[in-house]
């Protein structure tokens, strides 16, 4: 984080009178990267988008984009391109007026204009309907005209603030692979703002989980994945077994078997492990449970497993030809010792 | 349609008052002006009625102004709800001509016997019953020399000082015909021509020829200081504003404004209404709105103190130019384009 | 207002047209009646009336006649009154958008509690006469009123604000402003705050965004705006009377002399069919504009 990026902020914060938005941002964001910043609705992550695009003023904090200082420049001299949520289109002109307007807005030449904004249409897979209104096209044709309006100026940075969530399931998954494969073509840098780990995950460079204002991590989907740094990303991202237990003398105890517990780490604490990463042990070996509940879900088995009191979800991939365990069966559980994430309990 | 409206409503009325029918207890409805001319004329003429015929129960029922009432007259032709109307005669004669009324005269009303001539107007079913004459109107604080004529309108101390309600109302027509007749001008259904140009050294001085609601409070409160107005009224406003407002009857005279009472053809109350026209007609009615309102008398009966009668214009029927107010309403409209070419613009 | 607002409305959903006739005509019979009752046999009383002939003292005979039609035409004062009544309500309109639309945008923009006094706000004055909020000009553009003295104090000339157009233009412009107010907030339903933010991170500064984007959107408020506060300008008669001190000649004065005074209902009648003749020419025109803009 002590290499400056592409783009660059520091201690970006924003505060309204008795609530606090977004708190002390730091970020980097290389050239050419796309960004997803993930987190539950409230989080801080829209009023963070909205500030890099100069639509909310910064309480406190800097934005650098390219080593421009942009904290005090109003919008229109931003240079970024924002696809909203809803879409934004402008109802009262045609789809090439929409695409054209930021060029226009730039003086670009008009023959220019006019072979620039074919382009741009034909890059969303619009051509032919440069003639029609937002309002006949569907949900998703609207989404791509947005998207090739922001991106036909070429701006410095492609903002996107939860672009796909008006959209239904199929489209979803097609828009998501489209606008991935658009930003990487054209090498631009974006961030991408969502509150679907599965669309942050999946599509983007690096995650900034965001929680009640703060930046919770930043990093690969790997890396929070693999690596969650605190108990809300390990829970955000991804599902997670959550167990309760004391931290002492350095460990952690569940249902009999002691793992190593992070440095300087005591008291109550939250075990974490996520279902797909338990294993039935050998006969007689393991953590002893009881079956609850079986699920066979076709690629999955789902077990609701027993053990000291708490229920672990366990889920194994399905090979064929296994017994689905019936309610009351006796079995052993065996983890990795690195699948389990330790976290002090929230007060 | 309306027929059947009004036929509706008839035939509801006609229910709600039959308990009255039974109690052998008569109903008289009188149209007539509302606000002052209601208050003052209840008072005076309609309170005492009835006392003196206890079967008969008078109903005023009040209207802004003449050409709403003949509107109602009009309206309720297939089922008459009034009996009595109070009326200016130009409406009247309206009236009259659309068959509207019943003639009032010695038969049916035997009073008339006793009116002034100029009470009975020839071609028109009611008579008169009331007189009264354009006044000049002055803020007694704001006016230390009372004016003695029409011309003092002009004067340039009174620039943007003038009320007058102009053409089409009466109050401006009366006006013109004064005038003309003051500059030498013989008939006035020919030619008003002097009394125009008389008007149009006037207007520049005007600062509204739409006082509202009426030209007395405007010229009480002093937004205007002078103008002409209706004597009756002008005297009792100017009791009202304890001296303020004054008016006087200025050396080129004025004209008479007549009201006329007359009965509504078919009107519910038959007979009763003929009753009541008798008494508004009567010597003892006449003299109690006179001193009440400072409307000249039109029954030449009236004995009328001098305190009042000193009020009207009774005393000086020399200064009252006679005016044919139906042969001038077919004159009206070539006056009033003069008054719009020749006065209007030179007020502005 | 009924009827610009029915222009208004989107056309409807195809789904909707499916549901069978009966329904919509038994929803619609209600006010079909009450227009037929309260306004077509008005209405067509009024264009009887207007050919009957009538005597000078205005005494109305069931006679036809094309007279009162022919007058109207043959003299240049009424052509006069209806070209002035135009033109002074289609400046009247113009003042009265230039001055409510500011206020309708920011209401539009604000939000909560604040919004809702700021409507009362707007809406009080409905509560009143316009009689009583002529008088209130009165008081306030008198030769000795507010304005004036204010002027005086200062050392200026006083202006004659009053009994002349310029006093009726300022009364009836502030008497129509609650009604283009509403009326614009009404059309203002496609103005979207997102839509203006897109427009600036696209590089539009402030007044472009104004010009290119808000007016744009805003144009169906603006038409359904105009048309009201142009009929209601038309057919006004207290606030011309009251501050036009018989020097503002408009059609509705002359129809209330007409009728009121003169007594020549057939005239009073015609003029008011050429009152509506004009309305359905601007109904035409905003109908048109709508079908521009939209």
């Amino acid at each position: 984080m002590s290499e400056q990026g592409f783009l660059s902020i520091r201690g970006l914060t924003k505060r309204y009178a008795a609530f606090t938005a977004v708190e002390d941002l730091d970020l980097d964001v290389p050239r050419g990267e796309l960004v997803a910043f993930l987190g539950p609705s409230g989080c801080g992550k829209t009023t963070s988008l909205r500030m890099i695009a100069g639509l909310v003023p910064a309480t406190s904090g800097r934005i650098v984009v390219d080593g421009k200082d942009l904290t005090e420049v109003p919008t229109h001299r931003r240079d970024m391109g924002l696809v909203f949520q809803s879409y934004a289109l402008f109802p009262h002109m045609s789809i090439a007026r929409n695409v054209a307007f930021g060029l226009e807005m730039r003086k670009v030449p008009k023959d220019e204009i006019a072979r620039r904004v074919k382009e741009a249409i034909a890059l969303v897979h619009l051509t032919g309907k440069e003639e029609h209104r937002p309002t006949q096209l569907s949900g998703g044709q609207q989404q791509r005209v947005a998207l090739a309006r922001a991106l036909v100026v070429r701006p410095s940075i492609l903002l996107l603030d939860e672009p796909l969530s008006n959209l239904d399931a199929k489209l979803r998954d097609e828009m998501r692979n489209e606008i991935r494969e658009i930003q990487q073509r054209l090498g631009i840098t974006a961030i991408f703002v969502t509150h679907d780990q599965g669309e942050a995950l999946t599509m983007c460079d690096k995650v900034v989980v965001m929680n009640q204002g703060r930046l919770e991590q930043l990093g690969t989907p790997v890396d929070l994945y693999e690596r969650p740094r605190t108990a809300f990303v390990a829970s955000f991202v991804g599902r997670t077994n959550r167990l309760a237990s004391v931290a002492k003398d350095g460990s952690v105890e569940i249902a009999g078997q002691r793992i190593a517990a992070p440095a300087g780490l005591s008291g109550p604490v939250e075990v974490m492990i996520r279902p797909h990463r338990i294993a039935f042990a050998p006969a007689g070996e393991g953590v002893p449970g009881t079956i609850a509940k079986a699920v066979f879900a076709g690629d999955i088995l789902q077990y609701d497993v027993e053990v000291a009191g708490q229920i672990l979800s366990v889920e194994l991939a399905t090979r064929g030809g296994e017994t689905v365990l019936s309610p009351g069966t006796a079995v052993g559980l065996s983890w990795r010792p690195q699948d389990v994430f330790v976290y002090g309990a929230a007060a | 349609m309306k027929t059947s409206v009004s036929f509706a409503i008839a035939v509801v009325l006609a229910g709600l008052s039959a308990p009255a029918a039974f109690a052998q207890q008569q109903t008289v409805t009188v149209m007539g002006y509302s606000g002052l001319f209601q208050e003052r004329y209840a008072k005076a003429v309609v309170e005492p009625f009835m006392k003196a015929n206890p079967g008969i129960k008078v109903e005023y029922f009040p209207m802004p102004n003449s050409a709403q009432m003949l509107g109602n007259l009009r309206a309720q032709k297939a089922a008459p709800q009034a009996d009595v109307v109070i009326m200016d005669v130009s409406v009247s004669k309206a009236a009259t001509d659309e068959k509207l009324l019943t003639k009032i005269d010695e038969k049916n009303v035997p009073n008339v016997a006793d009116l002034y001539p100029n009470a009975r107007i020839p071609d028109v079913d009611g008579v008169g019953v009331t007189f009264d004459n354009l006044v000049m109107l002055y803020n007694g604080e704001a006016v230390k020399d009372a004016p003695k004529s029409w011309m003092d309108l002009a004067k340039p101390e009174f620039k943007g000082k003038v009320a007058i309600p102009g053409m089409p109302d009466i109050q401006g027509l009366s006006l013109v015909l004064i005038m003309d007749k003051a500059r030498g001008g013989t008939d006035y259904l020919k030619s008003v021509e002097k009394g125009i140009a008389a008007l149009g050294e006037i207007a520049p001085n005007v600062q509204t020829w739409e006082p509202k609601p009426e030209v007395y409070p405007v010229i009480i409160s002093g937004q205007a200081v002078i103008g002409a107005g209706w004597n009756a009224r002008a005297q009792v406003n100017a009791d009202a504003s304890g001296g303020k407002l004054k008016a006087v009857l200025p050396e080129e005279g004025s004209v008479f404004q007549i009201n006329t009472i007359s009965l509504v053809a078919n009107g519910p109350g038959k007979d009763a209404g003929a009753k009541f026209a008798n008494y508004a007609l009567s010597a003892e009615a006449q003299k109690a709105f006179t001193e009440s309102m400072f409307y000249a008398p039109t029954n030449a009966k009236a004995q009328i103190s001098d305190a009042a009668i000193a009020r009207t214009a009774v005393k000086s029927m020399n200064k009252v130019i006679p005016v044919d107010w139906i042969a001038l309403a077919k004159v009206r409209d070539p006056i009033m384009e003069q008054w719009r070419r020749k006065v209007i613009p030179l007020s502005r | 207002m009924s009827a610009g607002a029915a222009i208004a409305l989107p056309a409807p959903a195809p789904r909707e047209r499916g549901r069978g006739v009966a329904p919509i005509v038994a929803l619609l019979a209600p006010i079909a009646l009450i227009n037929a009752v309260g306004f077509l046999a008005p209405v067509l009383n009024l264009a009887r009336m207007s050919f009957y002939e009538v005597e000078p003292t205005g005494a109305m005979r069931e006679v036809y006649t094309l007279a009162t039609w022919a007058k109207v035409f043959s003299d240049g004062y009424y052509a006069g009154l209806i070209f002035d009544s135009i033109t002074v309500s289609l400046g009247i309109t113009l003042l009265t958008l230039l001055c409510s639309y500011p206020i309708a945008l920011y209401l539009h923009r604000s939000s909560g509690t604040w919004r809702t006094i700021l409507l009362v706000l707007v809406i009080s004055p409905l509560l009143t006469s316009a009689v009583v909020r002529t008088y209130g000009w009165i008081a306030i553009l008198a030769e000795n009123g507010l304005v004036n003295n204010a002027l005086a104090t200062l050392g200026l000339a006083k202006l004659k604000l009053m009994f002349n157009a310029t006093g009726v233009t300022i009364g009836l412009t502030e008497i129509l402003m609650p009604y283009m107010i509403l009326a614009l907030l009404a059309g203002f339903g496609r103005l979207d705050p997102r839509v203006e933010e897109a427009a600036a991170t696209l590089g539009a500064p402030p007044f472009t965004i104004f010009r290119r984007i808000i007016l744009p959107l805003t144009l169906p408020g603006i038409a359904l705006g105009c048309l009201l506060c142009f009929v209601l300008a038309v057919s006004s008669f207290i606030t011309p009377k009251l501050l036009g001190g018989g020097r503002v000649f408009l059609l509705a004065t002359e129809i209330y002399d007409e009728a009121i005074v003169t007594l020549n209902w057939p005239l009073a009648a015609t003029l008011s069919i050429l009152v509506l003749i004009i309305f359905g020419g601007a109904l035409m025109l905003y109908s048109r504009a709508l079908r521009a803009i939209l």
